[in-house]
């Protein structure tokens, strides 16, 4: 080693280096094999959406997967006639509209503190925040319920949007906090220096470059708040608020008495409920990716 | 159009164990070009943060125009900063860039297309309004930055270390700019940089700093000719200046290898160990004077700079062009007395 020159040693790495591995081809038996396994596992992810397409529109849908006995549109007509589920939908989608809202300024403002304020604390608060991320929801089912009782927050859209927002304010603070990380501090110095204030520069200048963050804050509560079955469950029994999901529930227990689950009917409700979570994501799709792959950074 | 002036500021960063700044005093009079110069973490960049009320001082006063700003949010100081990084906006064009200390002073839009239109032909950069920054060159977003500054007329401009970023070429060429623009438009400025030569050419002052301290404050000059200290003498000048140690001994100086600089002047002189300082061209090569052994010859064109070994130092050694010696020949020096700095050899304080 003490004979060696620097030259010797910017070469060593190049010639030990080994030569490069020949491309394992695969055979026409193994091409097959590594087909028939991922078309395999695709059926087994796809099946529960074929089994919803089919039931749709099957005027006889059973549990079971099969083509339409009776093909039909009726099962669409019904859910809107006489399950009121035009109303239902509205429902979904106020309270899950209003949560992404209460989010997104939410956690701007949350995830820009956590980022950029010189708080006493901050590391503690910081991961208190992780740490609620990781509770089981339903551990708290209770005392929310009980919380909710003594807040007149039951039976409203009010108490359905905190609790949605809260579920997911923890895991997007942090995200948000990752974007605001990645912003260089000199851009909202500077604009503190051209004479804006505080809450100003923010709203002009470090909030427009953390649009993609956003997005995907608004994306992912949107959908958190759309797919949440369990506070919708205990928080809420009035026809007139049901959502979606609560909806579902009451058409597996009480259609046709306890004897006769209407599966058409809810493969219909399931379909219809299905559509704006494809249409949220493809509109967001890049969007997420961006953010997703830029947020890691942070964290 | 105003003074500047820092009276023993204070600035401790909890995650650091020395402060950043340690009982900073300046006064910067109206229109003066000052530079702060010093290596990185020396504080030149703190106290002007401190200045724009981007970091509060811990102790201390800081006074633009006569009037305390210490407290006082940035937006209300009323100075403009250019950053090292330019800090353009992204999402803005070069137009709104400029534009924006405008829109926040709700100036009607005219006003400001106007204003932005003028400072941009100023800088040369008009045909770049409608880009992005994202499609300007580094020196481009440079002027867009520094116009940005400009159009709002600020009391006081700061500058951190703005040039850094420009290759070496358009550097030089944007340093001659800036401080006809300085003077042209008769603003204070406030100008941060580690690299000596900036500091000499653009400063009407120089303040040096290092470790949180101010070392010395004087013109250019002043700060060349009679270093405060030997680290001054060793930041300014390039080649630095050459430090030797040296005993008295009568009117002369001994330093190694027995060379004896005569330096009648230095009579007041402490007794016992000083170093002696000598800049490069302080020292002329003499046929009769001290033996030396030539290390190195660097030519520089107008210049140029002969390494010799007395005894068991380098010195430096600035010459004409055509004086080539032979790398391992012998040379003869004589030191220039009235080139002869003196420092203390334990604390590194000048000797007058």
């Amino acid at each position: 080693m003490t004979a060696t020159t620097i030259g010797d040693q910017l070469a060593g790495p190049a010639v030990s280096a080994p030569p490069p591995r020949p491309k394992a081809r695969a055979g026409p038996v193994e091409w097959i094999i590594v087909h028939i396994a991922f078309v395999a596992i695709s059926a087994f992810f796809l099946v529960p959406f074929l089994w919803l397409l089919s039931a749709a529109f099957d005027g006889k849908a059973s549990a079971y997967l099969q083509l339409p006995v009776e093909p039909t549109i009726m099962n669409f007509v019904r859910i809107f006639t006489e399950h009121d589920f035009a109303h239902v939908l509205a429902n979904s989608v106020f309270v899950a509209v209003a949560t992404m809202i209460l989010v997104v300024f939410s956690v701007s403002l949350a995830g820009y503190s956590l980022s950029r304020l010189d708080l006493r604390r901050k590391d503690w608060i910081t991961y208190a925040v992780l740490l609620l991320q990781t509770m089981p929801i339903s551990a708290t089912m209770v005392p929310i319920y009980g919380l909710a009782r003594q807040l007149g927050l039951r039976n409203s859209y009010l108490g359905l949007i905190l609790i949605h927002a809260a579920i997911e304010l923890p895991f997007l603070i942090w995200l948000m906090k990752g974007f605001f990380d990645s912003i260089p501090r000199h851009l909202e110095e500077a604009a503190w220096l051209d004479g804006r204030s505080k809450l100003r520069a923010l709203y002009e200048i470090v909030l427009p470059l953390a649009r993609p963050g956003l997005g995907i804050a608004a994306g992912l509560a949107f959908l958190s708040a759309w797919a949440e079955v369990l506070m919708v469950v205990i928080l809420i029994d009035q026809d007139n608020l049901k959502t979606v999901p609560l909806a579902f529930y009451e058409a597996m227990r009480t259609q046709g008495g306890y004897t006769e689950v209407q599966f058409g009917v809810i493969a219909a409700m399931a379909v219809i409920y299905l559509l704006p979570v494809m249409v949220v994501f493809f509109a967001a799709r890049r969007l997420m990716v961006r953010g997703l792959m830029s947020s890691t950074r942070g964290l | 159009m105003a003074d500047v002036e820092f009276d023993e500021v204070w600035k401790q960063f909890a995650s650091q164990t020395a402060a950043a700044v340690q009982g900073l005093s300046l006064a910067i009079p109206d229109r003066e070009l000052l530079v702060l110069l010093g290596p990185s973490g020396c504080g030149k960049t703190t106290a002007l943060r401190m200045l724009a009320g981007l970091e509060e001082p811990d102790r201390g006063d800081i006074r633009i125009g006569g009037k305390s700003v210490v407290g006082l949010e940035p937006k209300d100081r009323d100075v403009a900063l250019v950053f090292q990084s330019y800090a353009l906006y992204p999402h803005l064009s070069a137009q709104d860039n400029i534009g924006y200390p405008l829109k926040v002073r709700n100036l009607s839009r005219q006003d400001q297309q106007d204003k932005v239109k003028r400072v941009a032909e100023l800088l040369g950069i008009g045909h770049l309004l409608p880009r992005r920054p994202a499609q300007l060159s580094g020196g481009e977003q440079q002027r867009v930055a520094l116009a940005r500054a400009i159009v709002r007329e600020p009391r006081v401009f700061l500058m951190d270390e703005p040039l850094s970023n420009l290759d070496a070429k358009l550097r030089v060429h944007t340093r001659t700019e800036l401080k006809t623009l300085q003077r042209d438009l008769g603003t204070t400025m406030v100008f941060v940089t580690h690299d000596q030569a900036e500091a000499m050419s653009l400063a009407n002052r120089i303040a040096v700093l290092n470790a949180g301290e101010l070392q010395q404050i004087g013109t250019p000059d002043e700060v060349y000719d009679r270093p405060a200290n030997v680290f001054v003498a060793e930041f300014i000048g390039s080649p630095p200046m050459n430090l030797l140690d040296a005993s008295r001994d009568g009117d002369a100086l001994v330093v190694a290898g027995g060379w004896r600089i005569p330096a009648p002047g230095a009579a007041t002189a402490r007794n016992g160990t000083v170093r002696v300082g000598l800049r490069p061209e302080g020292i002329t090569i003499d046929p009769d004077g001290q033996a030396a052994e030539v290390v190195a010859v660097e030519p520089f064109g107008s210049e140029v700079i002969i390494d010799v070994r007395v005894g068991d130092q380098h010195l430096k050694i600035r010459a004409a062009p055509d004086v080539r010696p032979e790398p391992g020949s012998n040379v003869g020096l004589r030191a220039d007395p009235g080139a002869v700095r003196l420092f203390d050899r334990s604390t590194g304080v000048a000797v007058r």
